[in-house]
């Protein structure tokens, strides 16, 4: 244990160290939570009996000032660290030390998570409150629900990650499809649009996925658009997937590993 | 000296830099300081000349180069070569000079050696005649058969220098600037590359400028050497002349033929005594005569070696 | 000509890499596609923006990604991104070697292809607004659409020349430049008066983002601007995407007196 301890205090101690480009990327990513949040109130504006029941302007702005927050936390864009690790060779030390490889990507990982809270998505927060009416969890359950939620968004972003990752041990350069892997999810976790204003029968639908998990579910519980049981039974369909995910990532992990010491890196 | 081709007067770099690296320091929290990496530096090399540029790490040998090649606009002083300021009429410039920084590359890394080639023909416009000689040539004496059809990312070390020497060499350039070219490269490696500079500096006149840390190119191909440290020339003249102006003590090694309790002689300082063996220094005051006969005359010698300081030696005690 | 020369080479280098090359541009079709999906799913169930329909912010954001798709491609070489680790790495010195126009080099030097993944997404939803507006194309709108298309790109291409020249400085400023480039694009899909006053005059009349897209959209539309600007506004387009370039390209050259290599 103390060993993943401290290799996630290290990946943490590294992130703050960047201060210009965490800086800069606060900047960006809240710029961009800006026009998202303009299209929304222009949307409401033009229509605010349109949104579904309950679900109204405040809980819609939060969710994208939340959505933007997120991006540090679970690192589903631009986070090529394992891919390059494996084109680069750099894995071989890795697999050699005698500790998980899961775990020892998933303990780093963790640590670049919690420095990200702390460096963007509390800030952005902040930024956003200071500019639109915010709603926050409703009461002290609602909260835990959320931090347990919360939790699960990074460890199943991690494992997707690390799942589409480790297809390098299959093919030269796993970067195109990485990025073909991130690009089309971003749909379906919720990132672009509260999933709640989507149509009923899609948004219905994305909920079972994992994708969900990673983005909106814990979105739409911090703003209580996901309340009480709705709430519960939307974090126990992201500590399935987070069981699923795993079980899948270290068994397509061993085939990788096979494959490696049968063929040849 | 006639014109000479390359002539710099006081010339000066500054760079201004961070004291940390970017990125950990925000920027109104950054404190810098200025390095001048070349420090009002003169010297002035003649059409034909190979001469040796020599310095420890940092001494600001690259920086030249850079301002000699147009890459780095300098702080202070005046630089012309063939005549112009590289800076401000870069084009005019680089169309006339050819560089091979070792360990960098010129060729596109994933176009066989061949096309790069065939592009830089057009880049320099070089006459199609001129250019399949020249081609000829190299592919002679660097062996460039060998990969010329492979893509630069897959060639050797060794072979990618190779071809970066052909490539700057092209254009029938005047000037010839290589800024470590030997560097990681092996012994034969290191001959061939050698003996093509040799070649093409004989063969066609091309003025060369070298840097390097391997001794063995300046002894195998310069006469003179300018040596700097710290952005100011140490010394700027004949390579044998530097062995004899900075080289320090000379040493006389002994090997007696019987136990002796103790050993000197006048005019020179005993270094080391191991058993029968015994080492001398001495200085350019005395010959190594005259302490032989000394010695000669008080014991029985077995054996005698002397021994000049080397260029080693005397860059060691320069720097 | 030789631009063409090493153009064709850098295409030649990037044909070696069909499978890569087609995975980018197919994940930026996607990616950008779905993007666009996720607004359309939300704007139906509200029906108008600032009194704008579905059709009328799709031309927008067809037009938008067509043309920085476009300029994406065309300007790789100075993707603030690419053109930092030429300086990082050192390989701009290459360039400075070689006796061609600076500037022509780096257009030549990175032509990205992948990128027309993202041109066909907005081809496809520019398609998709002119097949539901059945917009009255005179001859005069059919003329000055391509001229907008154009302007466009020199104009975001004079923001990736700015970025670039910021490189010359700073690295880790290098993501704020993204909030005039990609920010300032992501602002062009939208209508402007969604948007709080300072961001509006910021884009309209310092970077002035709004000119090449949005009031060129409004003359397309037959509209008049909500927030007060003449008509002729919407003539500026190509004046200020060829300013705009003119002007990138003198920083350009001024910053390049900057340029310090590296230590190596
Ligand atoms: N681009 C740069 N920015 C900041 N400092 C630089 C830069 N280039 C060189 N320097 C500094 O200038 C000094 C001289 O460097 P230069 O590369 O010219 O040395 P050199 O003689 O070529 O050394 P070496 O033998 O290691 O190649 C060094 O202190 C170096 O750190
Ligand atoms: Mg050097």
């Amino acid at each position: 244990m103390n060993a993943y301890l401290a290799l996630a205090r290290a990946s943490l101690a590294r992130q703050f160290r960047y201060r210009g480009a965490n800086l800069a990327g606060l900047i960006t990513n809240f710029f961009f939570g800006v026009i998202r949040v303009s299209v929304m109130v222009a949307l409401y504006n033009a229509n605010p009996a349109a949104a579904p029941a309950g679900y109204d302007l405040a809980k819609a702005v939060t969710y994208l000032a939340c959505a933007q927050a997120i991006i540090g936390w679970v690192a589903l864009w631009g986070w090529w660290d394992l891919v390059r690790a494996l084109k680069g060779g750099e894995v071989v030390a890795d697999l050699q030390r005698p500790i998980d490889f899961f775990g020892l990507w998933a303990a780093q990982d963790f640590g670049r998570a919690i420095a990200q809270l702390f460096l963007r998505a509390i800030p952005i927060m902040l930024a956003f409150a200071l500019v639109y009416p915010l709603v926050g969890p409703a009461d002290i359950g609602q909260l835990l629900i959320f931090i347990l939620s919360f939790a699960l968004a990074w460890f199943l972003s991690f494992t997707w990650r690390f799942l589409f990752s480790i297809l390098g041990f299959w093919v030269t350069d796993g970067t195109g499809f990485a990025r073909l892997a991130i690009f089309s999810a971003t749909f379906f976790t919720g990132f672009l649009m509260p999933l709640s204003l989507f149509p009923d029968a899609l948004a219905g639908v994305l909920r079972w996925l994992p994708f969900a998990g990673m983005v909106a579910t814990p979105l739409d519980v911090f703003s209580n658009a996901l309340r009480g049981p709705e709430a519960l039974v939307a974090v126990a369909v992201q500590a399935f997937w987070a069981l699923a995910l795993y079980a899948l990532a270290q068994a397509t992990f061993t085939a990788g590993v096979r494959r490696l010491t049968t063929q040849g890196g | 000296m006639t014109q000479p081709i390359i002539a710099l007067e006081n010339l000066t770099k500054t760079f201004r830099v961070a004291l940390k690296p970017e990125g950990r320091s925000l920027p109104w929290a950054r404190t810098w300081k200025t390095v001048t990496a070349v420090d009002a530096i003169s010297l002035a090399i003649g059409r034909g000349e190979v001469v040796g540029y020599l310095g420890p790490n940092g001494a600001g040998k690259s920086t030249t180069i850079k301002m000699m090649t147009g890459i780095l606009t300098p702080t202070a002083g005046t630089l012309r070569v063939a005549g112009r300021v590289p800076w401000r009429e870069r084009r005019q410039h680089v169309a006339g000079i050819g560089v091979v920084f070792g360990q960098r590359n010129t060729l596109w890394w994933d176009l066989p050696v061949q096309e790069s080639l065939d592009l830089l023909r057009h880049v320099y416009r070089v006459p199609p005649a001129r250019f399949a000689e020249n081609l000829t040539r190299f592919r002679a004496l660097l062996d460039l058969d060998e990969f010329r059809f492979k893509p630069a990312r897959d060639l050797s070390l060794g072979q990618l220098m190779r071809a970066n020497l052909a490539a700057a060499l092209m254009h029938d350039p005047g000037l010839l600037f290589l800024d470590e070219p030997t560097i990681g490269l092996d012994v034969v490696a290191k001959d061939r590359i050698r003996a093509f500079i040799r070649e093409i500096n004989r063969e066609r006149g091309v003025t060369v400028l070298l840097t390097t840390h391997d001794l063995s190119d300046i002894e195998q191909l310069c006469e003179r050497v300018i040596v700097i440290d710290h952005g100011r020339t140490r010394y700027d003249g004949a390579l044998s002349e530097l062995v004899e102006r900075y080289g320090g003590d000379r040493a006389l090694q002994v090997d007696f033929a019987d136990d002796y309790a103790e050993v000197a002689v006048e005019g020179a300082t005993l270094e080391s005594r191991e058993g029968r063996r015994a080492v001398f220094r001495f200085g350019r005051g005395v010959t190594a005569a005259a302490l032989i006969g000394r010695l000669s005359e008080r014991y029985t010698l077995a054996d005698l070696t002397v021994r000049e300081p080397d260029i080693e030696d005397t860059l060691r005690r320069m720097y | 000509m030789i631009f063409i020369r090493l153009a064709s080479a850098t295409l030649r280098a990037q044909a070696r890499y069909r499978a890569s090359l087609l995975v980018d541009a197919l994940s930026a079709l996607a990616g950008n596609g779905l993007e666009f999906v996720a607004l359309a799913l939300t704007f139906d169930r509200f029906g108008s923006l600032a009194g704008w329909s579905m059709g009328q912010v799709a031309f927008l954001w067809g037009l938008t990604e067509i043309a920085f798709g476009s300029m994406d491609m065309l300007f790789g070489g100075f993707d603030p991104a690419v053109f930092g680790q030429h300086i990082r790495r050192g390989t701009l010195d290459m360039y400075l070697l070689r006796p061609v126009n600076l500037i022509a080099q780096i257009f030549a030097s990175d032509i990205m292809l992948r990128r027309l993944g993202r041109i066909a997404q907005g081809a496809l939803v520019f398609a998709y607004a002119n097949h539901v507006l059945a917009l009255a194309w005179t001859p005069a709108k059919l003329l000055y659409l391509p001229v907008v298309l154009v302007s466009a790109v020199l104009f975001y291409g004079a923001l990736f020349i700015a970025g670039a020249t910021a490189s010359f400085w700073t690295v880790q400023g290098l993501e704020v430049v993204n909030v005039f480039t990609y920010g300032g694009t992501a602002l062009n899909s939208y209508p402007l008066p969604i948007f709080d006053r300072w961001l509006r005059r910021f884009f309209t009349f310092v970077i002035p983002t709004a000119v090449v897209v949005y009031y060129p959209a409004l003359y397309f539309f037959d509209l008049p601007d909500p927030l007060g600007l003449p008509g002729w506004v919407s003539f500026l387009a190509p004046a200020v995407g060829l300013g705009a370039l003119g002007m990138s390209l003198l920083v350009f050259k001024w910053g390049l007196r900057h340029y310090t290599s590296t230590g190596a």
